[in-house]
């Protein structure tokens, strides 16, 4: 049982993770950056509530915070350059972000032991849940309540102008300018949100594995926080939980039997998909054939 | 008084070691900088075909005990076979105007080379044949590694043939003119795919050079290699201008030189923050690059 719910915090984490990178694709901007956001979001609600022994509900809302308002500072930068050079600038801030990590040293002594980050050794005593109490299908219930939020809020916006706005800006800059949008608010507030949503779902996750390590948020995360809405399609939000659940359910849960092969059908299966299928699972043709089915 | 000499001459042979190191850099720069030149487009998976060259290098150089040379010319011909590879899996049948289809499959193929790597070889790192280790030259208080002076030296060689390719030859005036106007070209009778294939080709033949320039200089081969020369590829690629050779030849030599400075005033550990730190002055202060090109595409 408790097998099932740590699949399914972790397929909730992830999601979110993935919400974070689909709300920047869909204004066309591609963001390596959220493996960084979800580090900091990660240390920063883990910090809060170990260091300084506080509640998990600021903690995580204060690390959203923190997070969104660094998005917001790398957006500024970030929007100098475009397309591909965005690419570059955001790999290279999260390897940033995992490198101040890597060398962040910040122990404290709380009741007899010593807690608190440990530079290469990593962040291990982040025992909240544990410590008051919270069974597992609690945490399950707390971490999905943030996942379904999020997700209808962006749902949401998909229906409203909000979504219309950043579709608009994704599909041509120059048109969505010349029909009155402002291009760099719209594309530094989608920064923002993203950065809002992966550093939420980083205070989450810290919380949930109860040990933080450098080599959790290197490329390869920030590479799966886009594969989920590139693989699923930018139409809507289930693309993406689907992505996730088939990714981090079937391919790294389901085919464990498969020991490291598994990894090598994830390059295949991404190399795949981009060839046959390079606007996602759900894109217009699925979805007519779906909406077919149903009304069948 | 004498402290203060002994840094001064510390300081310049570490840049000085780094300068040399940094061709490395500047060939796998220069590789990015030609696809994205050819197809507006970055090839994530480029720096993973170069360590998978120099690996088939090395093991080939195992079972036949072969010379130094010959695992360099293994590597660059497999990494050549694996530009083209790369090209038709992960390019050729992708949209053209669809970037994140193109750039997520080259990702996809820079995880599905980099697990092939760790599965052949149970993910530990296999020593690579050093390159003239007694090879020392001095000069006053001053010392050349014999070995980075050889990688240094092939780095020349490689990026001359590549200038006199590009420049002198009907095939590189046919990739120069599919990176101007691919419609144009076109029209002119070029066929674009075989070009975009040729050029792919030519950047995985310097990748595999630069690979095994790596290992032979580093002493080691092993699979986590992949990911940092990818992202000190992309760094030189982007401080040098998208799509500027000259700039990538001078961006490597300086990356090679900065951070083989901080390595030494700074360790190990800090050494690749520094690193990025400059990249991201660069995007700040000069976004296109030291030779600064206005940048039309994206």
């Amino acid at each position: 049982m408790d097998f099932y719910l740590n699949l399914i915090n972790t397929i909730g984490i992830h999601t979110m993770l993935g919400l974070s990178a689909y709300l920047l694709l869909q204004t066309g901007q591609l963001s390596l950056a959220q493996a960084g956001f979800f580090a900091v979001g990660s240390y920063t609600a883990a910090i809060l509530t170990v260091i300084f022994q506080w509640n998990i509900i600021p903690s995580v809302l204060v690390a959203m915070l923190v997070t969104g308002f660094l998005a917001f500072l790398v957006g500024f930068p970030a929007l100098r350059v475009k397309g591909l050079m965005l690419v570059v600038a955001t790999i290279a801030f999260s390897e940033f972000v995992r490198m101040f990590f890597y060398n962040l040293k910040w122990r404290v002594t709380k009741n007899g032991e010593e807690i608190g980050p440990d530079g290469t050794m990593g962040f291990a005593e982040i025992r909240y849940f544990s410590d008051n109490g919270w069974s597992n299908l609690e945490v399950t219930f707390f971490l999905w309540t943030f996942v379904i939020i999020i997700m209808g809020v962006i749902w949401w916006s998909d229906q409203s102008r909000t979504g219309a706005v950043l579709r608009a800006v994704g599909e041509d800059e120059l048109a969505a300018s010349s029909v009155g949008i402002n291009l760099t608010v719209v594309k530094v507030s989608a920064m923002t949100a993203g950065g809002f949503i992966a550093g939420l779902s980083g205070g989450l996750y810290a919380h949930q594995v109860t040990s933080l390590d450098h080599h959790s948020f290197t490329v390869l995360l920030g590479t799966f926080a886009i594969a989920y809405p590139i693989l699923g399609g930018l139409s809507n939000v289930f693309g993406t939980l689907v992505a996730v659940i088939f990714i981090q359910g079937l391919l790294v849960e389901g085919l464990r039997f498969l020991g490291d092969w598994r990894m090598i059908l994830f390059g295949l299966l991404i190399v795949l998909a981009m060839n046959f299928k390079p606007l996602g699972l759900f894109d217009k043709q699925t979805i007519a054939i779906i909406k077919r089915s149903i009304r069948v | 008084m004498e402290d203060f000499l002994y840094e001064v001459v510390e300081i310049t042979q570490t840049i000085w070691d780094g300068v040399l190191f940094g061709s490395t850099y500047a060939l796998i720069g220069i590789g990015f900088t030609l696809i994205f030149g050819a197809m507006g487009k970055l090839n994530m998976a480029y720096a993973g075909a170069a360590i998978a060259g120099a690996y088939v290098g090395l093991a080939v150089s195992m079972f036949l005990d072969a010379p130094i040379i010959f695992v360099f010319a293994v590597s660059a011909l497999v990494s050549t076979l694996m530009g083209y590879i790369v090209y038709q899996t992960c390019f050729r049948f992708i949209p053209t105007h669809n970037h994140l289809a193109a750039l997520m499959a080259s990702v996809g193929g820079l995880f599905l080379i980099d697990e092939v790597i760790v599965l052949a070889t149970r993910g530990s790192p296999m020593n690579f044949p050093g390159l003239f280790e007694d090879a020392y030259f001095e000069l006053g208080p001053f010392g050349i590694r014999g070995d980075l002076l050889f990688v240094f030296f092939i780095g020349i060689v490689s990026t001359v043939v590549l200038l006199y390719v590009l420049f002198k030859t009907r095939l590189g005036m046919a990739t120069r003119a599919v990176a101007q106007q691919d419609v144009a070209a076109q029209l002119c009778g070029i066929n674009i795919h075989r070009t975009n294939s040729i050029t792919f080709s030519i950047a995985g033949l310097l990748g595999g050079i630069a690979g095994a320039m790596t290992a032979a200089a580093v002493g080691v081969l092993s699979p986590v290699m992949t990911v940092p020369l990818t992202i000190k590829g992309l760094i030189v690629t982007v401080i040098g201008g998208l799509g500027s050779i000259p700039g990538a030849i001078i961006a490597g030599l300086f990356v090679g030189a900065f951070e083989n400075f901080f390595l030494y005033i700074r360790g190990i550990d800090e050494r690749d923050m520094y690193v990025v730190a400059l990249l991201f002055i660069f995007l700040v202060f000069r976004p296109n690059g030291i030779f600064s090109k206005t940048i039309t595409r994206d």
